[in-house]
């Protein structure tokens, strides 16, 4: 170390505050930027997605709807769903890594909103279910399935599902900021989010399901993701379970946002 | 405000494990507090606290005047952190890590790109700018730690065992920075298990050991209080390392020990070490060697903590034999 500059340790002149939304965009860029060193990392965003809907489609649609075809058109898109929203698992994965390492205690101990530590995490997120989707979507319309409700349709199909994943995935943060170790968080994926998709509309009409599993399907918000998609994609006239399906989104964000910037604070007492 | 840094009754319990039992500490606008202590003794726990990572079970602390608990953002707009593990993204490269800091303390882009420059060049890792901080050597970690804590410059600076790791030279590189600091104003509190340290760097020193506070003053006040410098003589023969022991003990006032053969004596000055050696004369043993040294932590801690005036007294009353 010489002493080059003998002001550069200690002259600083910018005084502007940024607001919690443009640090959360810087932290967001953070949690992409490995990318940059890792660019085969785009491809493990999109894999499990891909290969759940592939391998649901030709192995079992066919003796699901008695095409793999007919399934497709059916269940294809929410079956991308599904495997997105399996994926914010992630979410949980990373905040846990992340207030591990050091790096988050030296942001903690900044004037760094603790909203935006955790937002960027999500809003990172947010960006790699994006890109699955167009891959994972762009293989769907390849295979054959086709949107009558067009281009716009589509666009707002996949509105309301990243609008549901941004949601669901605060569930996550908190899981990530709770957990005592990475097996819990896979552990809470396995016996939560997959029974709530297994008593959902993803794979079925509600019709088909037994009695008892028709009331789940009634009140679980992945139907009503389910149900919201397939009206936007078959072209049909949004009606009540749009609004429900922002009612699950409004309720889950009021709920959860809260409760993971206090289980945030809450790891600061230890 | 009398104190940038002001301590008073800390306590912090994990589980069991009382990290901090009674803590005070202060530091006045300006000067460089040293917080020396072993291992396990509570220094991270401390610094913890102080930088509003820690809640604590106990006690108070104000940095600037401001509670560390009700006023923690307030806090954190004017401190920096360099804790013990490095706080750094490893994924990132130096540049991003630092540019990524500038840009949460509001810097514009170009701002950030220069301030990171800026100390890249200073702390000599500008040829390593782009390269993931995750794969630097622990010596370029440790500098890149300390630059991104003086992103923006902060009033109060902790840093948490800043030079452990670090080679001679980076060492006092990083012990210009902090003076640097320093003389722009800023109030640093630094832990460290190396005596020399605090005596280069600090105007005042906390020892801490157990999670109390068990010694502190001016460097000098403290190796007064510890005998200054250590006197070392190994004898001739090895069985006579006891003896030795023996024989400082009455010549002066201090408690020796025999470590694997060498005995270390405590010393205040120049005339205890000769009384010492005149004593040892007399009684005609052989030294294979013998030297004055500054004391190491660990010989700090056995005299502040190994003084059994009691036992001493006893020890006096003995006439010797030779
Ligand atoms: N999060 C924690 N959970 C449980 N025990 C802890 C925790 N943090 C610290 N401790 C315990 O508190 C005591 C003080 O630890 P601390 O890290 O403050 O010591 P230190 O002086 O910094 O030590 P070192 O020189 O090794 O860094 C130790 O016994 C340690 O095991
Ligand atoms: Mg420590």
């Amino acid at each position: 170390m010489t002493a080059l500059h003998t002001n550069a340790a200690t002259d600083t002149t910018w005084t502007t505050k940024r607001g919690a939304l443009a640090q959360s965009a810087s932290m967001a860029a953070r949690s992409l930027a490995s990318i940059r060193h890792q660019p085969a990392q785009l491809i493990d965003f999109f894999m499990i997605p891909l290969m759940i809907l592939l391998s649901i489609t030709f192995f079992m649609g066919g003796q699901m709807m008695g095409s793999w075809q007919d399934f497709l058109q059916y269940a294809g898109p929410t079956i991308i769903a599904m495997g997105l929203f399996f994926a914010i698992v992630a979410t949980g994965l990373g905040l846990y890594g992340d207030i591990k390492e050091g790096v988050f205690d030296r942001l903690t101990a900044m004037p760094v909103s603790r909203f935006a530590l955790l937002a960027g995490r999500i809003g990172a997120d947010m960006a790699k279910h994006a890109w699955a989707l167009l891959v994972v979507g762009g293989v769907a319309f390849a295979i054959g399935y086709r949107a009558e409700g067009g281009v716009l349709g589509t666009a707002a199909a996949a509105g309301v599902l990243l609008l549901f994943l941004f949601s669901a995935s605060w569930t996550m943060a908190l899981a990530g900021l709770t957990a005592k170790s990475e097996e819990q968080i896979q552990t809470w994926m396995i016996s939560l989010l997959m029974p709530l998709a297994y008593t959902s509309t993803i794979f079925v009409e509600i019709e088909t399901l037994p009695g008892a599993v028709q009331w789940l399907a009634e009140i679980n918000p992945l139907s009503a993701l389910a149900d919201s998609m397939r009206v936007f994609l078959d072209g049909g006239t949004p009606g009540g379970e749009v609004l429900a399906l922002f009612g699950w989104c409004a309720a889950i964000v009021a709920v959860f946002v809260p409760l993971s910037l206090r289980a945030y604070r809450r790891r600061l007492g230890d | 405000m009398r104190y940038a840094i002001e301590v008073r009754g800390l306590k912090k319990s994990f589980g069991e494990v009382q990290a901090l039992r009674c803590v005070d500490l202060a530091a006045a606008p300006g000067t460089v507090l040293g917080v020396l202590g072993p291992n396990g003794a509570g220094k991270t726990t401390a610094v913890r606290v102080m930088s509003t990572l820690t809640r604590p079970d106990a006690g108070t602390a104000h940095v600037l005047g401001l509670d560390v608990t009700t006023r923690a953002a307030q806090v954190r707009e004017r401190i920096g952190l360099t804790g013990q593990y490095a706080g750094l993204d490893p994924n990132l490269s130096g540049e991003q890590n630092l540019v990524l800091i500038a840009r949460l303390l509001g810097a514009s882009r170009r701002q950030a790109r220069t301030r990171a420059h800026e100390l890249l060049e200073r702390f000599d890792l500008a040829h390593a700018a782009t390269r993931a901080a995750g794969k630097y050597s622990g010596g370029m970690r440790r500098r890149l730690d300390l630059a991104a804590s003086i992103v923006r410059r902060p009033e109060v600076l902790f840093l948490d065992e800043p030079t452990t790791g670090l080679d001679p030279k980076s060492r006092g590189g990083l012990w210009e920075v902090v003076r640097e600091l320093v003389a722009a104003g800023t109030t640093v509190l630094l832990t460290t298990q190396y005596l020399e340290e605090a005596d280069q760097l600090a105007d005042s020193i906390a020892v801490i050991d157990a999670g109390r506070v068990i010694a502190s003053g001016t460097p000098s006040q403290l190796k007064q209080a510890v005998g200054g410098q250590v006197l070392r003589l190994s004898p001739a023969r090895p069985e006579a390392a006891e003896r030795l022991v023996q024989l400082a003990e009455w010549a002066i006032d201090v408690k020796a020990r025999n470590e694997d053969g060498t005995v270390v004596v405590p010393v205040a000055n120049a005339g205890e070490a000769q009384a010492v050696m005149a004593r040892v004369g007399q009684a005609g043993i052989d030294l294979a060697g013998f030297g004055l040294d500054e004391p190491t932590l660990d010989e700090v801690f056995l005299t502040l903590t190994g003084h059994r005036a009691e036992a001493r007294d006893d020890e006096r009353t003995k006439e010797p034999a030779a």
